[in-house]
């Protein structure tokens, strides 16, 4: 049985902020949804967490089998229901287990960011990162960029 | 779509037709439902007189008006929650994003033959039989039938 992520190691995540709407918009901590790759972003988050490497507690992961299954509806969702920033964490390019999946993805993060900027909300809260399932410093490295661009906006105001 | 000069010279014998293109008094019209149309092209690819074109931009707007209980009603609504304003014109679509497109429909190119209403997937594209000036679908197909020599 595979382990858990750090961010979903008890101890390590942090209450769901209460409020998300009608308070101040720059109070509170952000809620960041990662959709990882099974094969790859999943694993390197894994050996994360064997490593006992701290991560930031914004981050709420969600498994998925291929980042190819990620659709704009499942981003726009997570926003639209209390999420901050939404991050896809996939195979890198020509390495997807299914060809091309994550090759969909990245297009598919690009249509939602221009969707975004089109309706006047930062294209940023959404992106899309690539990494080997071995690639725990790249993994790292991801989250906490995703972590500093959300901490950087004002929380999603919401309707 | 111009007609040949045999096909001109047929259907300048049916009685009280005087055509000019192929689409007159034969094919059904095809009536549109944008709000119901997922952009997937394949009308695009059934069209026989390539009278649909899939188009690289899309407008959200579109988004707005699909019905409630659909894929694009879902995402219509949660993009309503975030938005800070109404979807300010059409962008590109990226390659892989395979729906999401306008589709462009020309009126003057098309035939009525249904091909797409058979291809679409969600009901988006009907046709009805011309009325009012044209004799109708049914009707055409009988009397062009008749007119034709053995």
């Amino acid at each position: 049985m595979p382990s858990v992520p750090v961010a979903l190691v008890p101890g390590t995540v942090a209450p769901v902020p209460e409020g998300a709407d009608g308070s101040d918009p720059d109070d509170g901590e952000r809620t960041i949804i990662a959709f990882f790759c099974r094969e790859c972003a999943y694993a390197a988050a894994d050996a994360t967490g064997n490593a006992r490497i701290p991560l930031p507690t914004t981050v709420r992961s969600v498994l998925v089998p291929c980042t190819g299954r990620v659709s704009p509806l499942h981003v726009l969702s997570a926003l639209a229901e209390g999420a901050d920033g939404v991050f896809v964490a996939g195979c890198l390019e020509g390495q997807c287990h299914y060809r091309e999946g994550n090759l969909s993805a990245l297009d598919r993060i690009a249509f939602v960011q221009r969707l975004l900027e089109s309706v006047g909300v930062e294209p940023e809260r959404v992106q899309m990162f690539t990494m080997s399932a071995n690639d725990s410093p790249r993994f790292v490295a991801a989250t906490r960029r995703m972590h500093a661009t959300i901490s950087g906006l004002p929380r999603l105001s919401r309707r | 779509m111009p007609l040949t000069a045999r096909g001109r010279e047929m259907l300048g014998s049916l009685p009280g037709v005087a055509p000019k293109t192929a689409t007159d008094g034969i094919g059904c019209e095809i009536v549109r439902h944008e709000e119901l149309c997922i952009g997937c092209g394949r009308c695009v690819k059934v069209c026989p007189s390539a009278a649909i074109a899939e188009s690289a931009l899309f407008d959200p707007l579109q988004l707005y008006d699909a019905p409630a209980g659909t894929t694009r009603g879902a995402l219509a609504s949660a993009l309503r929650r975030i938005a800070r304003h109404e979807p300010d014109g059409s962008f590109e679509v990226p390659d892989r994003v395979r729906t999401f497109r306008t589709i462009e429909f020309d009126r003057d190119r098309c035939l009525g033959c249904g091909a797409c209403t058979r291809a679409c997937p969600t009901g988006a594209v009907t046709a009805r039989p011309v009325d009012g000036t044209g004799p109708g679908w049914l009707a055409a197909t009988e009397s062009f039938a008749s007119a034709v020599p053995a």
